[in-house]
């Protein structure tokens, strides 16, 4: 340890005297303990000096109704047993949890567990700090063959599990039946693909049913992933970056031009009205269903949840929801995995790291992700959740809850439904966005999504660029 | 700048007015001189740990490829990247988007304030209470300022939704005055960086009020009272006695509003997320900032805050070369 | 500005009658009138300053779907007062608001004492170097916060300062501002005023703490509310350097609440209402300190 700290020095030294006592502060990162073995300690647990071994689990990102059935069930879990006590850190947002962490990186302030979005997946192996899942699986022979297999596929690289799975979701269509009714359409056969969804809004602009636009679309650049997948195409090279790291984007195919043609006449012809996924009006497109200025939408099915608080609230006597699977374009596929998962940080004691694979087994068993699905709206990932009592029950009641479990176990099970590995997931998705608003402003579709993929290219470029192995 | 010139000329040191039969071991240049770095010596040390060092390391850093995470080799790169970031069109671009929104939110934003200022600081019963009002903004931070704005102009749940177009207000990539004025086009990037710009100049309403009634405070009454005296308009007085002896205040104003504004960062995240469309609100501060929590390349971001902090470090010269000069303190 | 202007030509106009107000000086009925028209043109200028609040507030009272609706609601006829105490749960916004205050005061008290002395050896005081260190203390500000956030994490972390108010409240006891403000500030003294302290027999210490600082009054008390401000809106820093919720400071609840009360954006108006009443107060009484100004000064040789 000591030498390898004085050899940092001396290659400080190596870029200037003044540089030198500037980069001093540099091997402060190298001083954590690192317990990368990459091996899973499961029998430290029981070895532990003084027990309930303490461990911190950090979140951020959950609706008030998720949160509160997390909590419910972490007080289940630290009052079933004697060896392990969890505490729960709300670090605000995703995307400051993921924030948080790079930074305890440098500054050891670090979680034992820790909850990532879906698209985290590829920087979270490239920080090296995670133990995978499959380390702990491979250790203790645990069987994964009851986890939905597309969860399971969606965040292994290269065959390793890296996160344990917890919360699953993906987009649906929601839309307002009463509407549907009004301006002549089947309430209960709600467009399947993106010609119908075109066909239905015309109607209900028509008809006076949507005062604004028949559809409301979110800008979100997760759905060219989404409609990529349900056409059976990759989005990147590589197996979808399973096989070896991603270098190049795949999605200018006749899928992809097929959805930027879909987006642009929408937008176009009036039948769409746009609004932006991050930021204050990141959720104007369910809003507008509750105002009538929209008769449909896509967004997560994680909001399902809150949606149906709201409704049952009275306050919106014009709408009665419709949840139905995603419309996409031609095709064989299905729809990608969305939500977040738990990965076992490496830098914790062998006890804690045990400790917390223990934790994420326990939301991952079926006991805990009916209650989960239950309480959230999120897809129950056990198969044997989901025909546990409670599920089935909500489910009957109402029906929408369903839909996302459906369409999940429904589709393909191949590389492409796999969903895509990217380092810069959020440049990727900067520049397939950008691309999209210079069509809107006038360029044509085949020549946007030419655009995205050369500046996408970059972005992976010269993300991996910078990492090594 | 003339900070020297303007002490340098005063007459010699209070020191002397201390009583003075002890004998000095320091001459009283020197003990004045010690006295000035004793009294910056609180403020400096803070600044060294916590500015100073910490900037010093990105000139380090910007010599090298970073890994995205921290712990992992770094590649030694040498110039080129601070020659491949400082001539790429994203930079270029960034740079002209944060001086124009400058250009758009300092002028206004003082003068507003001190219109505001000058209106409250009439002797007219009850002003104290619209002195209250006027500086109430500040009690509203960018976060709250973001969400009233978001919600305002938003095309669902704001009162404007009835008069709203594709695409909305904070989407639009467009300039304001969609016509064939290639001037304007070119000045302004678009209705969302507008959008973003009241949002900015309302939240510092508020703090350029109190600033300048604070200055408006030491204007002494009775130069203005003589020159009503004298039969001076109103306008004439407030251009010949007021704004001269504000002239200070308003200097300070200028040339902090303008650092500050090339700080701006989070009305762009909260309102225009991702550098906004067509990335026409993404100014230096959020490009630094995309680079970091995103991307997670920390050599081309200590890149960009060595650029952003030369480019306002000129600036802020060049006020004072050219603008102090006709600032008329006191003395 | 052109106001004056502006209300005269007015009063030319409609010759409409003026109020009740003092100091008219006899036949001087535009007089009044243009007072009048003061008044209305102070109300109209309060009222776009003051629209956005007053939306505030109404929200967080309001039904979210009568936020939402496509008909505005501007007066609340049934207030939904159960939003403020759902914040003030929700976003632990008892323990925050503490925390805020405790690191808000040190961070205030700090940065005047260090702008005052900085600020009065900018304004009065010969010493060699005097321009660039002025430059250094001005180019504080033009550093992005962001940029140094990793290294400040692993000096805090080398100090042993994680998760205490040490690490909240020590890296910004300092402003360039305020020094930069002070200096502006002190230069404007008239230069009388320090011939005749010199006469008295004041030396540097007690010109500054008798003279000058009672004289920069409004400029303090307006550094006050800058750096409380400031300090009262952190949000990404207290969020990396605490551990948990025993020190998190009130924008972090704010930030909880809107992530996590979508459906009930009425909440998040409520948090963001709860906690900017702490400078309405600031505030009210700043404005005393603001108009006492010059002269309630202590002294005006």
């Amino acid at each position: 340890m000591l030498r390898s700290r004085l050899a940092k020095r001396l290659t400080a030294v190596g870029v200037g005297a003044a540089l030198a006592v500037v980069g001093l502060a540099v091997p402060v990162a190298g001083a954590a303990p690192a317990q990368a073995s990459g091996k899973c300690p499961v029998n430290a647990l029981k070895n532990a000096k003084s027990k309930p071994v303490e461990i911190t689990y950090w979140q951020g990102g959950f609706q008030r109704a998720n949160e509160e059935t997390l909590g419910r069930l972490v007080d289940k879990f630290n009052s079933s047993q004697n060896d392990v006590h969890v505490t729960v850190v709300n670090q605000t947002t995703y995307a400051d949890t993921l924030n948080k962490f790079r930074a305890g990186l440098s500054s050891g302030d670090l979680p034992d567990l820790i909850n990532i979005e879906d698209t985290g997946l590829q920087q979270m192996i490239d920080t090296k700090a995670i133990l995978p899942a499959q380390a702990c699986v491979d250790a203790e022979k645990y069987d994964l063959s009851d986890n939905l297999k597309r969860v399971v596929d969606y965040y292994s690289v290269k065959g390793k599990l890296y996160p344990m799975p917890f919360n699953v979701s993906n987009p649906v269509l929601y839309y307002n039946k009463k509407a549907f009714e009004a301006a002549g359409l089947d309430p209960n056969n709600p467009p399947k693909t993106l010609d119908e969804v075109k066909t239905a809004a015309q109607k209900l602009k028509d008809s006076g049913q949507a005062s604004q636009a028949g559809f409301g679309m979110k800008l979100d650049p997760w759905y060219l992933e989404q409609w990529s997948a349900l056409g059976g195409k990759t989005y990147v090279n590589n197996g979808n970056g399973r096989k070896s790291r991603a270098t190049a984007t795949t999605f200018d195919n006749a899928t992809g031009k097929e959805i930027f043609t879909f987006l642009n006449d929408m937008v176009k012809s009036g039948l769409a009205r746009t609004n932006p996924a991050d930021g204050p009006q990141a959720f104007d497109n369910l809003l507008g269903i509750g105002n009538g200025n929209f008769g449909m939408t896509i967004d997560t099915s994680a909001a399902l949840g809150t949606i149906q608080q709201v409704l049952t609230s009275g306050q919106y006597p014009n709408v009665e929801l419709g949840v139905a699977p995603m419309p996409g374009p031609k095709g064989k596929g299905g729809v990608l995995v969305g939500g977040a998962a738990n990965y076992i940080v490496n830098k914790s004691s062998p006890e804690k790291q045990a400790a917390a694979w223990q934790f994420a087994k326990f939301l991952n068993d079926p006991e805990s992700q009916a209650e989960w699905s239950v309480g959230t709206g999120y897809v129950p990932i056990r198969q044997s959740a989901s025909t546990m009592p409670q599920v089935q029950q909500r489910w009957a009641e109402i029906p929408g809850f369903k839909v996302a479990y459906d369409q999940l176990v429904g589709g393909v099970t191949n590389t492409a439904t796999a969903g895509p590995v990217i380092g810069d997931y959020q440049g990727v998705r900067d520049v397939v966005l950008d691309s999209e608003q210079q069509m809107f402003n006038g360029k044509s579709p085949s020549s946007a999504l030419k655009q995205a993929k050369q500046d996408a290219n970059a972005k992976i470029e010269e993300y991996n660029s910078r990492v090594s192995g | 700048m003339s900070t020297t010139d303007t002490t340098v000329d005063r007459p010699e040191d209070t020191g002397a007015a201390v009583p003075a039969p002890r004998k000095r071991l320091f001459s009283r240049g020197v003990r004045e001189a010690g006295l000035g770095y004793l009294l910056l010596l609180p403020a400096f040390l803070i600044f060294a740990v916590f500015i100073f060092y910490p900037f010093l390391r990105n000139f380090y850093l910007g010599f090298f490829s970073t890994p995205p995470f921290p712990g992992q080799p770094k590649s030694y790169v040498g110039l080129d990247q601070y020659k491949d970031v400082l001539t790429s069109s994203d930079f270029l671009d960034s740079l002209k988007i944060t001086v124009i929104f400058a250009v758009i939110t300092v002028p206004v934003g003082i003068a507003l304030g001190i219109l505001l200022a000058v209106l409250a600081h009439q002797k007219l019963r009850g002003v104290g209470i619209y002195r209250a009002f006027f500086s109430s903004t500040v009690a509203t931070s960018v976060a709250v300022a973001a969400v009233i704005f978001g919600t305002l102009l938003s095309p669902q749940v704001g009162l404007l939704q009835g008069i709203q177009t594709e695409p909305s207000i904070l989407q639009n990539p467009d300039p304001i005055i969609n016509v064939s004025l290639p001037v304007i086009r070119s000045f302004i990037p678009s209705v969302a960086l507008v959008a973003v710009a009241v949002t900015t100049i309302w939240q510092n309403l508020g703090l350029s009020f109190i600033l300048m009634s604070a200055g408006l405070q030491a204007v002494p009454d009775e130069l203005e009272e003589a020159a009503e005296v004298d039969g001076a308009g109103a306008w004439t007085r407030f251009w010949h006695v007021t704004l001269p002896l504000l002239s200070p205040t308003i200097f300070f104003a200028f040339v902090v509003g303008s650092i500050f504004a090339f700080q701006t960062f989070a009305q762009i995240d909260l309102l225009t997320p991702r550098g906004g469309p067509l990335k026409t609100t993404n100014v230096l501060t959020y490009f630094i900032y995309d680079q970091l929590q995103f991307s997670k390349n920390d050599g081309k971001a200590a890149v960009l805050a060595i650029a952003l902090f030369g480019v306002t470090l000129i600036l802020t010269l060049i006020q004072f070369q050219f603008l102090e000069r006709r600032v008329s303190y006191e003395r | 500005m052109s106001a004056d202007t502006i209300t005269l030509k007015g009063t030319e106009l409609s010759g409409k009658a003026g109020t009740e107000l003092e100091a008219a000086r006899p036949g001087k009925q535009g007089r009044r009138l243009r007072i009048f028209g003061r008044y209305v043109l102070l109300s109209v200028l309060a009222f776009i300053v003051l629209f956005p609040i007053y939306i505030t507030v109404v929200n967080s009272l309001l039904q979210p779907s009568q936020i939402a609706s496509k008909s505005p609601t501007f007066f609340p006829t049934s207030p939904q007062w159960h939003t403020y105490a759902d914040a003030w749960s929700d976003g632990h916004l008892g323990t925050y608001l503490r925390n805020s205050f405790i690191q808000t005061g040190l961070i205030v008290v700090g940065q005047l004492v260090t702008a005052i002395l900085a600020g009065y050896a900018f304004a009065f005081l010969r010493f060699p170097f005097k321009r660039t260190l002025f430059v250094v203390f001005l180019a504080t500000l033009m550093v992005p916060f962001e940029i140094t956030i990793v290294t400040n994490l692993q000096t805090i972390n080398t100090l042993g300062w994680y998760d205490t108010f040490a690490a909240l409240a020590v890296p910004f006891l300092a402003t360039g501002f305020g020094a930069f403000l002070l200096r502006q500030t002190f230069l404007q003294l008239p230069q009388d005023l320090q011939d005749a302290a010199k006469l008295d027999g004041y030396g540097h210490l007690r010109f500054m703490t008798r003279v000058a600082v009672p004289l920069a009054r409004p400029t303090i008390a307006a550094l006050a509310v800058f750096s409380f401000l400031s300090a009262w809106n952190q949000y990404l820093w207290p969020l990396l350097v605490t551990k948990d919720d025993r020190l998190r400071t009130v924008q972090i609840g704010l930030k909880q609440l809107r992530a996590t009360n979508l459906d009930q954006v009425n909440v998040t108006f409520a948090g963001t209402v709860i906690a900017f009443i702490p400078l309405v107060i600031l505030l009210l009484i700043f404005q005393k300190q603001l108009v006492r100004g010059l002269t309630a000064g202590a002294v005006k040789a």
